[in-house]
C-alpha cells in the first residue's frame, strides 16, 4: 500500500508539473485535436459519392434522375460549370446539347467517374432505374470507413509514442533540476520511481485514445481489445522515453530523440498496408505491426480475441526482450 | 551510528582510486566534519554513504543498516542536504517539501515550520524557479530536515550564502546538534567546521591523514604561534608566521627582533587550514 501511495504521489506530482508546462499541455492536447480534424475532413462511409454537375435549367426529370444516383451541384451557367470542374477533386458536368447530353470533364480524372457518367446517362435514355436489376445482394454489413480506420489507426500509434515524449520530457526536467539524487535518498524504491513517472504518460495515453475514438465515432467499439492493445503497445514507448530522457540534455534534444520512434511506426504501418500476405513476415519484428495490425481489426470490427490476445502477447514479447536490455542503462541513470 | 571499514571506491576500471582504503566511526549525537581540498574524496565518500554510489569494497553500517543490502527505509532515519540546490523549480516552496514529505514512512515535520527556520516564511507559494541559488539552497537544506533525521548529511552547507544567511543556516545546524541529531558535515570550509564539528577528519587523494578534535589538533599542532610585521630595507612591511617550538623559527624570530623595526607581533593560535596545510602539505582550494 506503501508504494502504491508514493507512486500515486509522484504521479500528482507530474500531473501538476504537466498542467503548468506549456509543451506538455499542447503535446496532450494534439491528439484530441487531430482526432477533431479527421472528424471533419475525412471521408465518412457514405461520401463515397460521385460527383455530377448540372445546370440550373436542366429538365426536373433529368435532375431528379442523376440526383438518385449521384451528388448533384446546380450552376448559373456553362463557365460557372466548367469552372467548378477545374477545381482539384473530381466532379463531371452534364450539359444538354442538342436531343442528348455532352459530359464535361477536366480531363485528368480517373476512368471510373468518367464511365459512370456514361452509365448514367445511357440508363436515362434507355428509361431505365436500378429496379431493373435482377442481381441479388450479399452484404457483409460492413459500416466503417476504411479511410477513417486507418487515420484512427494512425492516430492511436501516434498517441501511444506521445506517451513516451511525456516521460522523456518528465525525467529531462528532473535532471535539469538535478531532483533525481533527492528522491534516491528518500524511502522511494526505484520501482516505484520508474512506475511513477511512466503513470502519467500511460494515463493521459489511454484517455487521449479514448476521447479520440469518441470523436471519430468509434462509441462502439471493443474497449477491453482497444485498451488491451494500447497498453502493451505503450511499454515500448515508456523504456523508449526512459532512455531517451536519461540520454538528453535538454527538451528539444529528448523531444527529437523520442520523435525518431516515429520510423519504426511509419515503416510497421507502410509494411502492413503495402506489403503482400507472403511478405508480412518481414516486419514480425516490430511491435508497432503487431499493434497497428490489432487496432486495424478491432477498428474495422473483424476483431475476435484470439488474435488480438496473440497480437498482445507479439506486443507484449518484443517489448519485454528490448526491456530486459535496456533496464540496467535506465537503473544506471536514475542512480 | 555510522561504522566505516576499509573502504575504497573507484569510478573507472583504471585502478585508480577515488577513496582508498578509508575507516572511521561516528557516534550516536556527535558531529563528524569531513574535511578536504576539491577531489578529494570527500563527496564519494558521502555519495557512498548515502546510497547514492554503489558500495565497491569494505563495510559501511548507516544508521544501523549494512550498505550490502539495499533497504530504502534507511533513508525514513536519513536526511541529506546536497551541495547543489536541487528542487523543483516548477513547484512552489511548499509544493516541493510537501512532495518529499509524502514519501517518508516516518512522521514529518510541518513544512511551514521548516521554510519559516530557514528564513524563507512569506515565500511558501512562489515558484522555486524564480528563488535567487541561496534561496533554493535553503529550501534543499530544509527538505533535508522534513524526516526529523537521527543521522544528517551535509555538504556544504554554507557555500555560497551570504554571512547573514550562512549564519542562520549554522544557527539550525546549532539546535539540530543540541536536540543529538548526528550530523556528517563535509565541507572545505575549516572556519565551518571549527565552529561546528565535534571531531573532524582529513581527507587527501582519498585517504585519511587524521582524525582528531579541532580543540586536540589545536593544541597539538597550532601552540606558540608568532605573526610578526616589520620593516624591510626598502621601507615595505613583511610578514612572516613563525613557530615557536621549531628551532629554526625561533632563530628566524630572534633575528627579526635584533636587526629590524618591528611594526606588530602577536601570538597566535593556528587556524584548522593551517593545521590542514602544515600535516597534509596540501591547501582547501
Amino acid at each position: 500500500m506503501a508504494m502504491i501511495a508514493k507512486v500515486m504521489r509522484i504521479l500528482r506530482r507530474d500531473s501538476l508539473v504537466a498542467s503548468r508546462d506549456s509543451m506538455l499541455i499542447i503535446i496532450l492536447a494534439m491528439p484530441v485535436l487531430m482526432a477533431v480534424g479527421i472528424q471533419l475532413f475525412a471521408p465518412g462511409i457514405a461520401d463515397s459519392v460521385v460527383r455530377i454537375g448540372l445546370l440550373d435549367d436542366d429538365p426536373a426529370d433529368h435532375a431528379a434522375f442523376v440526383a438518385e444516383y449521384a451528388r448533384v451541384e446546380r450552376f448559373g451557367s456553362v463557365a460557372e460549370l466548367e469552372r467548378r470542374i477545374a477545381k482539384r477533386d473530381e466532379i463531371a458536368g452534364m450539359v444538354r446539347s442538342g436531343d442528348g447530353y455532352e459530359i464535361v470533364v477536366q480531363g485528368d480524372e480517373g476512368p471510373d467517374l468518367l464511365n459512370y457518367a456514361k452509365l448514367l446517362n445511357a440508363l436515362y435514355e434507355l428509361g431505365g432505374s436500378r429496379d431493373d436489376s435482377t442481381a441479388s445482394v450479399l452484404s457483409f454489413g460492413k459500416a466503417v470507413s476504411p479511410i477513417k480506420a486507418k487515420l484512427a489507426n494512425m492516430l492511436i500509434l501516434m498517441m501511444v509514442m506521445l506517451s513516451g515524449m511525456t516521460i522523456s520530457l518528465g525525467i529531462v526536467e528532473e535532471k535539469s533540476d538535478d531532483t533525481i539524487s533527492a528522491v534516491n535518498v528518500s524511502p522511494v524504491s526505484q520501482n516505484a520511481f520508474i512506475v511513477g513517472k511512466s503513470l502519467l504518460g500511460g494515463l493521459s495515453t489511454l484517455a487521449s485514445i479514448v476521447i479520440a475514438l469518441l470523436i471519430l465515432g468509434y462509441s462502439g467499439v471493443n474497449w477491453p481489445m482497444i485498451i488491451l492493445v494500447g497498453l502493451t503497445s505503450m511499454v515500448l514507448t515508456f523504456i523508449v522515453g526512459f532512455l531517451q530522457g536519461l540520454s538528453s540534455t535538454d527538451v528539444i534534444e529528448a523531444a527529437t530523440g523520442v520523435k525518431m520512434t516515429m520510423l519504426p511506426i511509419a515503416g510497421s504501418i507502410a509494411g502492413y498496408e503495402l506489403l503482400s500476405d507472403k511478405w508480412q513476415w518481414t516486419m514480425y519484428w516490430s511491435p508497432f505491426y503487431w499493434a497497428y495490425k490489432a487496432n486495424d481489426l478491432i477498428l474495422t470490427e473483424r476483431a475476435d480475441w484470439p488474435t488480438v490476445l496473440l497480437c498482445a502477447a507479439m506486443v507484449s514479447g518484443i517489448s519485454l526482450a528490448i526491456y530486459l536490455v535496456a533496464i540496467p542503462r535506465i537503473r544506471e541513470g536514475l542512480s | 551510528m555510522v561504522s566505516v571499514r576499509n573502504l575504497s571506491h573507484s569510478y573507472g576500471n583504471d585502478g585508480r582510486l577515488a577513496v582508498d582504503d578509508v575507516s572511521f566511526d561516528i557516534g550516536k549525537g556527535e558531529t563528524f566534519g569531513f574535511l578536504g581540498p576539491s577531489g578529494a574524496g570527500k563527496s564519494t565518500t558521502q555519495g557512498v554513504l548515502t546510497g547514492l554510489l554503489r558500495l565497491q569494497k569494505g563495510e559501511v553500517t548507516v544508521a544501523g543498516y549494512d550498505l550490502r543490502t539495499v533497504r530504502k527505509e534507511r533513508f525514513n532515519k536519513i536526511g541529506v542536504s546536497f551541495e547543489q540546490a536541487n528542487v523543483y523549480s516548477k513547484l512552489t516552496a511548499l509544493e516541493n517539501l510537501r512532495f518529499y514529505a509524502d514519501l517518508f514512512d516516518a512522521p514529518t515535520r510541518d513544512p511551514h515550520e521548516l521554510l519559516e527556520l530557514v528564513g524563507l516564511a512569506g515565500r511558501e507559494n512562489d515558484r522555486a524557479g524564480s528563488f535567487s541559488k541561496g534561496m533554493k539552497h535553503r529550501l534543499a537544506f530544509a527538505r533535508s530536515m522534513l524526516n526529523y533525521p537521527e543521522l544528517w548529511f551535509l555538504d556544504e552547507p554554507t557555500t555560497g550564502l551570504d554571512p547573514a544567511i550562512a549564519a542562520v543556516i549554522k544557527g539550525v545546524i546549532k539546535a539540530e546538534q543540541a536536540k543529538g541529531t548526528t550530523t556528517f558535515l563535509t565541507t572545505h570550509n575549516m572556519y565551518i567546521a571549527d565552529e561546528l564539528c565535534d571531531r573532524v577528519a582529513f581527507i587527501v587523494d582519498g585517504s585519511i591523514k587524521l582524525v582528531d578534535t579541532p580543540r586536540n589538533l589545536k593544541q597539538r599542532y597550532g601552540k606558540k604561534l608568532v605573526e610578526v610585521e616589520y620593516l624591510r630595507d626598502d621601507g615595505s612591511i613583511a610578514k612572516e608566521t613563525l613557530r615557536t617550538v621549531d628551532e629554526g623559527d625561533r632563530e628566524r624570530l630572534a633575528g627579526i627582533v635584533r636587526s629590524r623595526d618591528i611594526v606588530t607581533m602577536h601570538s597566535k593560535e593556528a587556524t584548522l587550514e593551517e593545521i590542514f596545510i602544515q600535516i597534509t602539505g596540501r591547501g582547501l582550494d
